[in-house]
């Protein structure tokens, strides 16, 4: 349901996510994001793919925001207007920094 | 000493009777045994057919009276299994010493034609998954057929089987590896030695011994496997009776009793809570701050089932107790978020939309904390979106301020709060119910009671989803503003 295609290399990462970002599929990524998370100054989120997220997805993001804020800086690309939409209606809009 | 009062029947059957938790697995034994012995039976009146016919070189005194017997003895059997209907303690022993008698007879018949024949009752044994059983099995089969084995060897086992030797021949006359072997062990003036020997029984009693220890084993680990299951079952059983409760008093957290103010004719409110697992992350609330101001909650918890349940509980009444002390909506939420961020390192996260309406005069003030917008229908028109502003979810992130919005409501205006359950409702073909959908059934009957508006709009998400899983929690609350008899008079005049 959800595929993460995750390219690490510096201090730098890409999440491209393909699929639905839900209750079933979160907890896949929250652990794919810890594994990598420490070593990370940078964080990109490709969201071309993603055709759904729900609150528990956006749990996850605020969780990677949070860590990312301390130490680094994070940006979701490629957000679909329906996405798009979810981040407005619930203010993620405000606090992601969307590309 | 105790025991010696109890009559002998009744200590047997308490030997018997299992634990609760093999009762149906005892059962299915049984009716495995009452099936093989049928079989058994069905075998027995082929075998006297196909001798009655010739065409099995057995003699016919040697099959009929052994056949007879055992057929007897496999019909009682199954009557009795029949009347019992397979469930009786006394069955147990009955079926595997019928089984033991039964096929120590075919053996007896086909002596070591068949080698295997004396292992069946006690494989069979091991269904019971009880060793203590087998090995009572393997011990009875072990004296049965050492009887039958004694009684052929002594008595001339060739006359029991195959054919009938012409008289004076002898039986150790082939010259094969084993005649040669009885003649230098000098056995052959001993009937019983010299057969023994010829007729295999050292390794089939060997393999019976070794088909023993495996049953033995079975029954065992089956008994593990059964008390394991149980012992899973129990507390799966707790859980579910645990989470039921929960259930319910998650419902009664909630105002469900309507009407919920039948002594207010200036307004009608109606809400419902359908979570998708036992417990729900959604919630709704409402309740009157004074006499005159009415706070409605409408919530959604990010994720779902028992982390959300109690996330849900706690914030409820933050926000209820936050709303009580008179504040505003925005400082309502502000505050309720200071409250939760201080310990949250779950990050969980709620979405509130909170409004309290001024009853006489129906000024409704609110704020929205990431929840979906409002649909609101003035007076006579249809139900819209209301593209409120909106502040970050609650407990996203410390220190967030949230602002307050004002709008009036005139007397005959509803206000339809929902979670994005019934947008987000999905079909079979994970195509989503969407807003538009949810606007049309809400203005299909626009001008309906709070109840029926509702009602309407589960029917067409029912309707939209048809057999597809709930996926998310379903809660609505619809809001008619009736108005005070004032301002009702204001908007005739």
């Amino acid at each position: 349901m959800l595929q993460i295609n995750k390219t690490v290399a510096n201090g730098k990462a890409v999440f491209a996510l393909e699929g639905r970002l839900d209750t079933v599929t979160a907890p896949e990524m929250e652990s794919a994001m810890q594994e990598v998370l420490p070593e990370l100054t940078s964080l990109t989120l490709d969201f071309a793919g993603l055709e759904y997220i729900s609150s528990a997805g956006l749990r996850v993001l605020l969780a990677a925001q949070k860590a990312m804020n301390v130490k680094g800086e994070m940006r979701v690309k490629n957000v679909s207007k329906a996405i798009m939409e979810i981040f407005e209606i619930t203010g993620f809009s405000d606090v992601l920094t969307i590309e | 000493m105790k025991n010696k009062r109890i009559p002998f029947f009744k200590r047997l059957q308490e030997k018997l009777t299992a634990d609760e938790m093999f009762h149906e697995t005892e059962v299915q034994a049984n009716r495995l045994g009452a099936t093989i012995l049928f079989n058994s039976g069905l075998i027995l009146l082929l075998i006297m057919a196909l001798t009655a016919l010739g065409v099995f070189p057995l003699s016919w005194e040697s099959v009929f009276a052994p056949s007879i017997q055992a057929i007897v003895e496999i019909a009682i059997l199954m009557v009795l299994c029949l009347i019992a209907k397979n469930d009786a303690w006394w069955l147990k022993p009955l079926l595997l010493i019928g089984l033991v008698f039964v096929y120590a007879r075919l053996d007896s018949m086909l002596t070591h034609k068949a080698a295997i024949l004396m292992v069946i009752p006690v494989v069979f044994s091991s269904r019971y998954f009880s060793r203590r059983l087998t090995v009572f099995t393997a011990i009875l089969s072990t004296a049965a057929f050492a009887g039958s084995a004694y009684w052929g060897a002594t008595h001339g086992m060739i006359n029991l089987n195959i054919v009938i030797l012409p008289a004076g021949r002898q039986i150790v006359t082939t010259g094969d590896f084993l005649g040669e072997a009885v003649k230098k062990a000098g056995a052959e003036d001993s009937m019983l030695i010299a057969n023994t020997m010829l007729f295999d029984y050292l390794p089939r009693w060997l393999m019976f011994s070794i088909a023993s220890v495996i049953s033995c084993n079975i029954a065992r680990r089956g008994r593990d496997m059964v008390v394991t299951q149980h012992e899973k079952d129990v507390k799966s059983a707790r859980i579910e009776s645990e989470l039921h409760l929960a259930t319910s008093i998650q419902a009664d957290m909630l105002p469900n009793i309507f009407p919920a103010f039948p002594e207010r004719s200036e307004f009608d409110i109606y809400a419902t809570m359908d979570p998708a697992k036992e417990v729900g992350g959604d919630f709704y609330d409402f309740f009157l701050i004074d006499d005159d101001h009415l706070c409605m909650v409408m919530a959604d918890v990010s994720g779902k089932g028992v982390p959300a349940a109690l996330f849900m509980m706690a914030s409820k009444i933050i926000l209820a107790n936050n709303a009580m002390m008179g504040k505003t909506p925005g400082q309502i939420l502000t505050d309720t978020n200071a409250a939760i961020c201080s310990n949250n390192r779950e990050e969980m996260f709620v979405t509130v939309w909170l409004g309290i309406l001024e009853i006489s005069t129906g000024k409704l003030t609110a704020a929205n904390a990431g929840h979906e917008y409002p649909a609101i229908r003035y007076a006579n028109g249809a139900f819209e979106l209301y593209k409120d502003k909106h502040g970050f979810v609650i407990g996203g992130m410390d220190g967030a301020r949230y602002r307050e919005y004002e709008l009036t409501l005139t007397p005959g205006s509803k206000l339809f709060l929902y979670t994005d359950g019934v947008p987000e409702a999905t079909d079979a073909r994970e195509q989503m119910f969407g807003v538009e959908n949810m606007l049309a059934s809400l203005n299909g009957d626009a001008s309906a009671a709070p109840e029926e508006i509702l009602k309407n709009v589960r029917a067409s998400v029912d309707g939209f989803v048809k057999q597809a899983e709930q996926f998310d929690d379903l809660t609505m609350l619809c809001l008619e503003y009736k108005g005070t008899v004032d301002n009702k008079q204001e908007e005739q005049s």
